[in-house]
């Protein structure tokens, strides 16, 4: 908990009650969805130091930076590097592998979307992957919903098994100096496993009735993926950076470098490579649209949260809340574990996953002492990054990707209800996490 | 000058239902670059024209909000250029309709008109003011002929 005084607040009000309706009142905002998520968090922001809950200067501290630098640096290195078109390429290439066979295709797609979401991030390689997905299913005349389906869960799974792959994991991250390597030999093996049994059910239910006309087929077949590339140069370019970036997280932690510190420099060496031929004009034109192309939304919406959460937190509410669960649990650090992991998972089905775990990060930092040190949560760590990444794929509004991926569904006339989709979506996530729980267990335990 | 002065009282016309092969033929045959549809009486309800033509024939994940930026990767022939467009000959033009040119009053200033005419790129409807009734069109040659009248004999 961090130094407070109610001295200054606002008509004397009771800073504990006026952050926990205040949060309350975020959330639900959040959830309607009525309002842009950037708006309600960087609203509640303000009034935690407009009430005096907060100062200017804690809420400042409050934000972190490692979170948004990682988020932004990496998102610049990306909207970069997919102008040269080797994203497209990628899955086109991965199609004509399998000789266009629809099954094929989907494990191929289904297989691009995890390894891309780990790499990057989840919600940038459903906007790629989707309209590709659709222009091979439009071509081979199939339904494009089992591809589509498949392609939410592996953006979902994928995103699990890296520090970098889905905004939970950074976040988790930055608060506990996990670094790249802690993230890919703990969440990356299960991701693996949970991706393997999650097509299974989908090839029953769908893959076996996948089937395609051989001159359709051929359609496919005669695409020609080089030409997907538009920019050689600007492809040598990223995939250098991007190398030297993935090299950054891998041995950077050892060297005392901070996720963020790697992204930001990769962005920064990537615009310098990219613009560097160009005129003066030219390279401010450059670096406006690769800086208006950075998603603003959900960077203002992590500060507005940061501060937000650093407020509750500076109030002892989240140490109280952090008593109540280990008595539930009886300071059993494996059903703590375990009921973090499902209740993650839920949780995150029904609301965005980022102020969830916003909030449950200091919630279980409070229970270090309880547990035995910091070293002791390592579990519940994994077991918040596992049923929160995871549990994104219980709902059509669980995750970011979801939604993306549903947007196209709808554009192109094969929408995907959210019911139908929960109905088979949930109980595969849960399969998910029931397999997560077995490995938490045996693996810490 | 007003719009009512260098207009086309008879223009060209299409209906809502028209299919979107009729429509095509029509436009083909005449080298029309865009017709207005009016209603049975006559109301002015949207354009259809050459884009939507050749939207009918690209593949539509291009068109889409995010969509496909480079199909420079797929290489097709006429045949699947016309089978793409098979699939939607026999629709009413109605489902690719443009909404976007705003019609113009026979009162309208002419060189407001003209400003029009070159933001729209496309010839413009004048509609009697009040109502959506479609008095004629104006287009790059009518303004174009009405100019070149007072031009020197080359």
């Amino acid at each position: 908990m961090h130094e407070f005084s109610d001295a200054h607040m606002l008509f004397g009000m009771s800073p504990l009650w006026f952050s926990s309706i205040l949060f309350v009142l975020t959330y639900a905002l959040i959830v309607t969805e009525r309002l842009n998520r950037a708006i309600i968090s960087m609203m509640a922001a303000a009034l935690m130091i407009i009430s005096g809950v907060l100062t200017q200067q804690q809420a400042v501290q409050g934000v972190d930076f490692n979170t948004i630098g990682l988020l932004t640096g990496m998102m610049i290195i990306v909207g970069v590097t997919r102008d040269s078109g080797v994203f497209q390429y990628l899955a086109i290439a991965s199609a004509k592998l399998v000789k266009a066979d629809p099954w094929g295709i989907l494990l191929m797609l289904t297989l691009v979307t995890a390894l891309l979401s780990a790499l990057l991030d989840n919600v940038t390689t459903v906007l790629l992957v989707a309209p590709i997905t659709l222009l091979i299913t439009d071509t081979l005349k199939l339904n494009p919903y089992p591809y589509l389906f498949a392609e939410i869960f592996a953006s979902n799974i994928g995103g699990t098994s890296t520090l970098i792959g889905d905004p939970p994991n950074i976040m988790i991250g930055s608060a506990t100096g996990l670094g790249y390597n802690d993230f890919l030999f703990n969440l990356a093996p299960i991701s693996l496993l949970v991706l393997v049994v999650t097509m299974v059910p989908i090839y029953l239910i769908w893959g076996r009735q996948l089937k395609a006309e051989p001159h359709l087929r051929n359609k496919v077949m005669l695409y020609r993926e080089k030409d997907a590339i538009k920019d050689w140069i600007l492809l040598k370019k990223s995939l250098f950076v991007l190398t030297l970036v993935m090299a950054g997280f891998i041995v950077g932690h050892d060297y005392g470098l901070q996720p963020a510190t790697v992204a930001m420099f990769g962005a920064a060496l990537l615009l310098l490579l990219n613009c560097f031929p160009y005129s003066q004009e030219k390279q401010t034109e450059m670096v406006a649209k690769t800086l208006a192309d950075v998603e603003w939304i959900t960077i203002f919406f992590f500060i507005g949260l940061f501060i937000l959460v650093y407020g509750v937190e500076s109030t002892g509410l989240l140490e109280m809340l952090a008593h109540q669960v280990l008595a539930l649990t009886e300071g059993d650090k494996n059903v703590t574990a375990i009921a973090i992991l499902f209740v993650s998972a839920v949780a995150s089905t029904v609301v965005d996953n980022i102020p969830f775990v916003a909030t449950m990060i200091p919630l279980i930092k409070n229970m270090a002492l309880s547990m035995g040190g910091s070293q002791e949560l390592l579990p519940l760590w994994w077991s918040l990054a596992l049923g929160s990444c995871l549990g994104g794929n219980g709902s059509l509004v669980g995750a970011s990707a979801n939604l993306i991926v549903a947007g196209f569904a709808e554009r192109s006339g094969q929408p995907i209800r959210f019911l139908p989709f929960m109905l088979i979506a949930f109980p595969l996530m849960m399969l998910s996490i029931i397999i997560s729980a077995f490995y938490v267990n045996f693996r810490y335990f | 000058m007003k719009a009512s002065e260098v207009m086309d009282p008879n223009p060209s016309t299409l209906k809502p239902t028209d299919t979107i092969e009729c429509a095509a033929s029509h436009i083909m045959d005449n080298r029309y670059r865009n017709l207005p549809v009016v209603d049975d009486n006559f109301c002015y309800v949207g354009m259809f024209g050459v884009n939507c033509l050749l939207k009918q024939v690209i593949p539509k994940q291009v068109f889409m909000d995010k969509g496909l930026k480079n199909v420079g990767f797929i290489h097709e022939s006429f045949d699947d250029l016309f089978q793409r467009f098979a699939e939607v000959k026999d629709q009413p033009i109605s489902i690719c309709m443009s909404h976007e040119i705003k019609p113009v009053s026979p009162d309208t200033p002419l060189t407001e008109t003209l400003l029009q005419l070159y933001e729209t790129r496309s010839s413009i409807p004048v509609v009697e003011p009040g109502s959506c009734k479609l008095l004629g069109m104006i287009s790059y040659w009518d303004v174009g002929r009405k100019i070149m009248k007072f031009k020197d004999q080359c």
